[in-house]
């Protein structure tokens, strides 16, 4: 379905997204867990104390965001951002010491009580850090896991109400009434004249009528029933215009139990009567066929030696429809093609993968 | 005195047949001297034999009955013959035009065919005024029904050796390409000759937009719109990697956006 490709956003805005106030939080929180923990050992206020491991604590948090952000092909993501997270630790401690010694370096290492506080609270974050950062990255990936069956779900249900769609747009006017009446009025004349190709005729619109009307259960649905379908419409249509209409149906038996969707192949007859035979005085041929592929694939062909179909034809709603019905019914492999069919006419193939 | 003559015009022989087998129930003097089986033969055999009455299907392939009256018209009585579109009745209700619906009713034929006696016997010419106006109202329906939509509705583009037909729907946007323009739809890439100054004049301006001296896209496709530098812009489409640029002069394309 629309499976969207978005460009990736900008980076700051993409950090901004990822720093959740959740996340601040438990960072925070933990924070104040372990400044109240050391507090006992450490000679500083514990203000200071809660200010160093606070700082340290967001330094870290934005040090894993930051690295999920990094693309690079070498190593996993995850051992990236924990491995990150790791590095950072001591370092962000030993920053948030500078600071108190006028940013003397060798102050910090020198002084044996700063040197075992830089250690004490390295130690907490080396320890804390990585394992938080790997709780976030096992949330995260549940998240995406959920979010993916929930779009699976998302086209699943489109698919389906598409296939709906299409069901109801069936119910609705599938005989078109000029074709009923002309008709009727063609098995008026055979009636009257008291033709023997009368019933004939008669069975054929009976045929027709049947498979045309809305059928509620699925089970005829074969390639075999449209075939009929398709060949009383024909037979009506070559009642009706014998001089300018001929037609060959050339389908094996063995694909005659392909399970099919209703109307989909006389959607593409009526097409090729309505745009190549109809328009044409002197009219032309319609051939039907159907070949397996070497792939498995069914190949299923109407084509025209009628007039072709104009740039601007309007594709009627059949037409329009046939390839999301193809879809529901086969999946996503289905395909309709209309080609040009030398020297005129129209030839439309549909292929799909039939179990 | 002499038999009054008519000519019937119709694309399906029984259909013909029909009509010519109650005319010998309900008008046994009338002669049909001629059957025509399209508009332009209709208007042939018309011109040749001047017959008084003509009966013409509205529905017939080349020529249609609609068009093929304007030439008859004011020259003999002309009757419409109609299935069931529903628009010609209405039009021949209004402008009390004779017309007769498929399948034949024999009381109603008969109506019919008095009108046309009473007329032939005053020898009052056919009324011209209303007949014209229904012509040119049907005239341009039946263009209208007949497929011609305003916009492109196909792109003919050569794949291999073939000429396939892409629903525009289909299409995901064209880009000029040299001579020719590519364009890019969900079953790959082709070339077509048409310039996409004359592609931007044919396709649907609801569904299209230029926004490019070289690109046309399927705003039904646009995944995005990424603000670039200079009052720019890039297009993401939906399913694709490639980007298409926007340029100043179409930025405004999306501002409402």
């Amino acid at each position: 379905m629309n499976s969207v490709t978005d460009a990736p956003p900008p980076p700051a805005r993409s950090v901004l997204a990822a720093l959740t106030l959740r996340r601040v939080l438990i960072a925070l929180g933990l924070a104040v867990l372990v400044a109240i923990v050391l507090n006992p050992v450490f000679i500083t206020p514990f203000v200071v104390l809660l200010g160093r491991t606070l700082v340290v604590a967001m330094v870290l948090l934005l040090v894993f965001i930051a690295a999920g952000q990094w693309r690079q092909r070498w190593l996993p993501g995850w051992l990236v951002r924990v491995l990150a997270v790791g590095f950072a630790a001591p370092l962000a401690t030993f920053v948030v010491y500078l600071p108190s010694v006028g940013g003397d370096v060798m102050a910090v290492l020198r002084h044996e009580g700063r040197l075992s506080g830089f250690i004490l609270i390295a130690s907490c974050a080396l320890v804390i850090g990585p394992l938080l950062a790997l709780g976030a990255l096992y949330r995260e990936r549940d998240a995406q896991a959920r979010s993916q069956g929930l779009q699976f779900a998302l086209e699943k249900s489109m698919l389906e109400r598409q296939a709906l769609d299409a069901q109801l747009r069936l119910l609705h006017a599938q005989i078109e009434p000029h074709f009923l009446f002309n008709t009727l009025a063609n098995v008026q004349a055979l009636v009257e004249s008291g033709s023997p190709q009368a019933a004939a005729v008669l069975k054929s619109l009976i045929d027709y009528l049947r498979g045309a009307m809305p059928q509620l259960h699925d089970d005829a649905a074969t390639l075999g029933n449209e075939l009929g379908l398709v060949r009383a419409y024909l037979e009506l249509m070559h009642m009706r215009m014998p001089d300018r209409l001929r037609f060959e149906i050339r389908v094996s038996d063995d694909l005659k139990p392909v399970r099919f969707p209703p109307m989909a192949l006389l959607t593409l007859v009526e097409n090729a009567i309505r745009h190549g035979i109809d328009p044409s005085e002197q009219g032309g041929q319609v051939d039907i066929g159907a070949q397996r592929d070497p792939d498995g694939r069914v190949r299923l062909w109407v084509a025209d030696s009628g007039v072709g179909m104009s740039e601007q034809a309007a594709p009627g709603t059949g037409l329009t429809n046939l390839r999301a019905r193809l879809r529901a019914f086969y999946g996503e492999s289905a395909q309709v093609e209309l080609i040009e069919q030398p020297p005129h006419g129209l030839r439309a193939e549909l292929v799909f993968q039939a179990s | 005195m002499t038999r009054p003559t008519a000519l019937i015009a119709d694309d399906e022989p029984l259909l013909r047949e029909l009509l010519r087998g109650h005319l010998a129930r309900v008008w046994p003097e009338l002669e049909v001297v001629a059957e025509a089986r399209n508009g332009r033969e209709a208007v042939e055999l018309f011109d040749t034999l001047l017959p008084q009455v003509v009966f013409l299907d509205v529905h017939m392939p080349g020529l249609n009955g609609i068009d093929a009256a304007r030439s008859i018209a004011r020259r003999a009585q002309v009757v419409f013959v109609t299935a069931y579109e529903q628009y010609a009745v209405q039009a021949f209700e209004q402008g009390a035009i004779d017309y007769l619906v498929k399948p034949f009713d024999e009381p109603r034929l008969a109506d019919t065919v008095q009108r046309l006696q009473e007329r032939l016997a005053q020898a009052a010419p056919p009324d011209g005024g209303s007949l014209d106006a229904v012509i040119d109202q049907l005239s341009l329906e039946l263009r209208k029904r007949a497929s011609a939509r305003a916009y492109l509705q196909w792109i003919k583009a050569s794949v291999g050796a073939s000429v396939r037909l892409i629903p525009v729907e289909q299409v995901a946007y064209l880009r000029a390409d040299e001579k020719y323009t590519l364009v890019a739809w969900e079953g790959g890439e082709a070339l077509i000759r048409k310039t996409i100054r004359e592609l931007a004049d044919e396709l649907d301006p609801e569904r299209f937009a230029q926004v490019h001296r070289s690109v046309i896209v399927n705003l039904h496709q646009v995944a995005q719109v990424n603000r670039g530098p200079n009052e720019t812009a890039e297009i993401a489409l939906k399913g694709r990697r490639e980007m298409l640029p926007v340029s100043r002069s179409f930025v405004h394309v999306f501002r409402q956006m």
